[in-house]
């Protein structure tokens, strides 16, 4: 009776590890980016790319649709490539975007909206990378889908592609 | 008079400078670069790396606490900058199993032992 009760204390422990160590397994023990969805954006304030006394502040208060948070650089090759579906959100869907220039130098940022067109409705500056870090972001292009109660819905690290510019526009119908 | 007092002010600030500096190196090597191949904030002279230790130095010259800062990082970019792992619900069997193992491992030791004991007289 005594090693039949040992035995079955044993088989149980045995399981319970199992349960565990099967379980970790479905978990994700990486980087996961996707922290800052279903968090209200964090409180910023930028300087206008174009005038330097007007200041740009999310989140927006009292802003009833949704709109897009891009961070690019003209010196970011990946901003490049999604630049034409920034455009498209901006003209076919009729989405606000607003971008946070990131580390970048004026001139050139300008040049960079003259030659690929400009789908931004306001540019803030971000000379040292320290807003974008306060948004959670690692570095460029990075995107971000704010609702009217200015909490961020989705997030993509990496320029925007075909799937994820439908899953943009599946969001904001 | 003025020479010691000149040394004295020196050294208070020297002083005061160095351990700011320790302190923001100790939080620097907790912290993973998540841009980074398997390097810590300290060993990394990335961009990402660079803008964060600039965001933990003011935050400690703001006079704010380590864990004030960790949690502000873990809010951002979650668990995996730490290289601790933080105590919580899902990561307590990390912290428990060992020490389940070893008191498992002395009770069979020292029932093992009574056998023998036991055994042998």
């Amino acid at each position: 009776m005594k090693n039949q009760f040992k035995i079955l204390i044993l088989a149980l422990v045995f399981i319970i590890f199992v349960i565990i160590f099967y379980s970790a397994l479905g978990t994700n023990n990486k980087n996961n980016t996707q922290v800052m969805v279903s968090k209200k954006l964090p409180r910023i304030e930028l300087t206008s790319l174009y005038e330097e006394e007007k200041k740009i502040s999310f989140p927006k208060i009292n802003h009833k649709d949704y709109y897009i948070i891009n961070i690019w650089a003209s010196w970011c090759v990946p901003c490049r490539d999604e630049h034409p579906f920034l455009m498209k959100l901006a003209n076919e869907n009729k989405v606000k975007i607003f971008g946070i220039n990131y580390k970048d130098s004026k001139m050139n940022a300008l040049t960079f909206l003259k030659e690929l067109g400009n789908p931004f409705y306001d540019i803030g500056i971000d000379s040292n990378g320290q807003n974008s870090i306060e948004l959670g972001a690692y570095g460029v292009p990075e995107t971000y889908l704010i609702d009217d109660k200015g909490i961020i819905i989705l997030k993509h690290v990496g320029p925007i592609n075909k799937d994820m510019y439908q899953k943009i526009v599946d969001k904001i119908k | 008079m003025k020479l010691f007092a000149y040394i004295f002010f020196l050294i208070f600030f020297t002083q005061s400078a160095i351990s700011s500096s320790d302190r923001e190196i100790e939080i620097y090597k907790n912290i993973r670069c998540l841009v980074c191949q398997g390097q810590s904030l300290n060993d990394s002279n990335s961009d990402f790396a660079n803008d964060l230790k600039k965001i933990i130095k003011d935050k400690i010259d703001q006079n704010e606490t380590d864990k004030q800062i960790y949690k502000y990082l873990v809010d951002r970019f979650g668990d995996w900058i730490l290289f601790d792992p933080p105590v919580k619900i899902t990561t307590v069997f990390l912290w428990i199993i060992p020490l389940l193992v070893l008191i498992l491992g002395f009770y069979v030791l020292y029932k093992k032992v009574n056998f023998i004991k036991n055994r042998d007289d």
